[in-house]
């Protein structure tokens, strides 16, 4: 039997897959020993690897088939535009992608006019405004903190996720559009589908089982 | 600093060596094996008008093309595949031809990528398009056609997967969706996002049991009991067609012994609009993406001016070269150029002898020592791949 590789996006999105992963079955020792400075772990019962990466990689280890599966929020996989299957819906990491700005700032969303928008997200943020708002837009790309850039006067608006409102209210920011739903999503690559299908299937139907 | 003079542009590359010669060995057995069942190569130019290859017939993305202007300004286009120029020549060319024509070809093709992605500009190409024949053997005999080369080039492990466009098509017609969501479902049917599918259906008013069929579409894929479970939940005469047609082309394909390599894939609903209906892919292990696409596209060649079916596929061989390393699975080339060293003052006597070699089917480099040590030479040949060894001399020539 051959491995399948999983590529798990880092932080809370990991912790909570291998919590769900944990409840099907699929469990990976060697990942819980946090004093582990190991790449890749292995369940070599089940033949399964797991490494940890960014969240905006793994949709490129999965479109290359460097990683079978993939765990990762539907921002990335929205954002890095690959070619691959997404086949579930997790349920968690919850949140939505927002135009937020100071309240003064709707009034810039209604009579398209050009505007600067900073984003985390530039290819989300230019597909929203070219081709569902018809807007011609400035996109401004950053790499964190960017309820600083309407606060600073970089940028009129901005694209990011939202999650409570907690941080855009105490900076006097607040939703003025809702972009789309997010949440968290396993995703395959489309020859392991084919080539691993009994396998990756069982996966997929044991995890709706417990959703 | 960068050193313009050593560096090839991102997205090209050299190959050498051994590398060149197994990529060469590859290719020729490939294509021998399109010449087994009777194709006919076919070369066709590296650039040409950027109609050939515009948005209706093409499969790459205006942006990703690389284009330039000949001196009247019109716009020209570096192929990014060879299947548009195929069909221009066979409505050329053989515009009154009424019975089946074959085309075999092989060469590189240009597609600009995105940086950064690890992807090449230039690949190879090899196909076959198989034109005025829209029978169910035709299909077989493509797919049979690409399996052989499959094997013939060592793989063991690789998986045929065939679906039909009708199938989908069949289904919207049904259903009476709007082209923008038809296009969106699309997308999501062959991403295989269930969830998204049932999302997108449920905004929509279609018939529930359209509806089933289509939200069961990214599942039906597998063995041949895929068709037979498709057939019990789907009720247009189209859809129903495109399965009895996909279960004749795998009675056919029996014929050929290859039906262990099948599997369906109904879900499997290409992007490209040229498709009209068997599409297949092939894929292996080592590699993210298939090896082989192609199906039929019977509209293709009207818009050069020939009505006429085609069928055609085309094999990656730079994604083969890496499935194959990958899987350890080598490509068996000849080693057997011997050099010839002479020491540098009977250099004639060598030119004649290596002459006389080569008359006889033998291959000869032939390379002067002058101050080399013989050890050096025989370092050499091993670098460069020789087989053997002779050292000619005042006392002849001697293997060394």
């Amino acid at each position: 039997m051959r491995y399948l590789t999983f590529a798990l996006g880092k932080g809370r999105l990991a912790k909570t897959t291998l919590e769900m992963f944990e409840k099907i079955g699929i469990t990976c020792e060697e990942m819980k020993d946090k004093d582990s400075r190991k790449l890749i772990f292995v369940n070599e019962e089940l033949k399964l690897k797991f490494f940890l990466a960014k969240g905006p990689d793994v949709p490129t280890y999965v479109e290359y088939g460097a990683a079978d599966i993939g765990i990762v929020g539907k921002d990335t996989i929205l954002e890095e535009g690959r070619k691959m299957h997404e086949v579930l819906d997790l349920g968690f990491g919850k949140c939505k992608m927002c135009v937020c700005g100071p309240a003064e700032a709707k009034e810039l969303l209604q009579h398209h006019e050009l505007i600067r928008v900073a984003t985390k997200y530039p290819n989300i943020a230019k597909d929203y405004f070219y081709n569902k708002k018809h807007q011609t837009v400035e996109i401004v790309k950053l790499n964190g903190s960017i309820e600083l850039a309407p606060i600073v006067g970089l940028s009129e608006v901005i694209v990011d996720i939202v999650e409570t409102g907690t941080t855009l209210k105490e900076n006097g920011l607040t939703v003025l559009e809702e972009v789309c739903p997010l949440s968290a999503r396993m995703v395959v690559n489309q020859v392991s589908m084919k080539m691993e299908n009994e396998r990756i299937t069982k996966i997929i139907n044991d995890l709706k089982g417990i959703l | 600093m960068e050193n313009r003079l050593l560096h090839t542009p991102e997205g090209v590359r050299d190959i050498y060596n051994s590398e060149c010669e197994r990529k060469q060995v590859l290719q020729d057995r490939l294509f021998s094996v399109l010449k087994q069942y009777g194709y006919q190569a076919i070369e066709t130019p590296t650039f040409e008008y950027f109609d050939v290859f515009s948005r209706e017939v093409g499969t790459t993305a205006s942006k990703e093309l690389f284009k330039f202007f000949d001196r009247e300004g019109n716009t020209l286009v570096m192929r990014p595949d060879f299947t548009p120029s195929i069909a221009r020549s066979a409505a050329k060319y053989y515009h009154d031809e009424d019975m089946p024509i074959r085309f075999g070809y092989m060469g590189n093709t240009y597609i600009n990528h995105h940086s950064l992605q690890g992807r090449l500009k230039e690949t190879t190409q090899l196909g076959a398009e198989l034109i005025g024949d829209d029978s169910v053997s035709a299909d077989a005999e493509i797919v049979a056609m690409m399996i052989r080369c499959l094997k013939t080039a060592g793989l063991k492990e690789f998986q045929v997967s065939i679906g039909h466009i009708d199938f989908f098509k069949g289904l919207i017609e049904e259903a009476k969706l709007e082209e923008e969501v038809e296009l969106e479902l699309r997308e999501l049917i062959s991403n295989k996002n269930h969830f998204g599918v049932e999302e997108l259906l449920a905004e929509h008013n279609i018939p529930e049991d359209v509806k089933t069929c289509l939200e069961k579409m990214p599942e039906l894929f597998g063995s041949i009991d895929v068709l037979k479970e498709a057939k019990k939940i789907v009720c247009n005469e189209k859809s129903k067609a495109s399965i009895e047609r996909l279960e004749a082309i795998y009675e056919a394909l029996k014929v050929y012994g290859v039906e262990d390599y099948i599997t369906f894939d109904l879900g499997m609903v290409s992007k490209y609009k040229y498709y009209t209906g068997v599409i297949f892919k092939a894929y292996t292990y080592g590699v993210g993406e298939a090896l082989i696409t192609g199906g039929r596209y019977n509209s293709l060649l009207k818009h050069f001016g020939k009505d006429s079916a085609a069928i055609g596929c085309v094999l990656l061989v730079n994604q083969l070269m890496a499935a194959l390393s990958r899987q350890k699975i080598g490509i068996p080339t000849e080693k057997n150029t011997v050099l010839l060293v002479c020491d540098g003052d009977n250099e004639t006597e060598a030119v004649k002898h290596a002459e006389e070699l080569r008359s006889k089917g033998e291959k000869v480099a032939v390379l002067r020592r002058n101050e080399k040590s013989l050890e050096e030479c025989k370092e050499y040949a091993d670098r460069n791949g020789f087989a053997k060894i002779l050292h000619l001399d005042k006392n002849g020539c001697t293997e060394m």
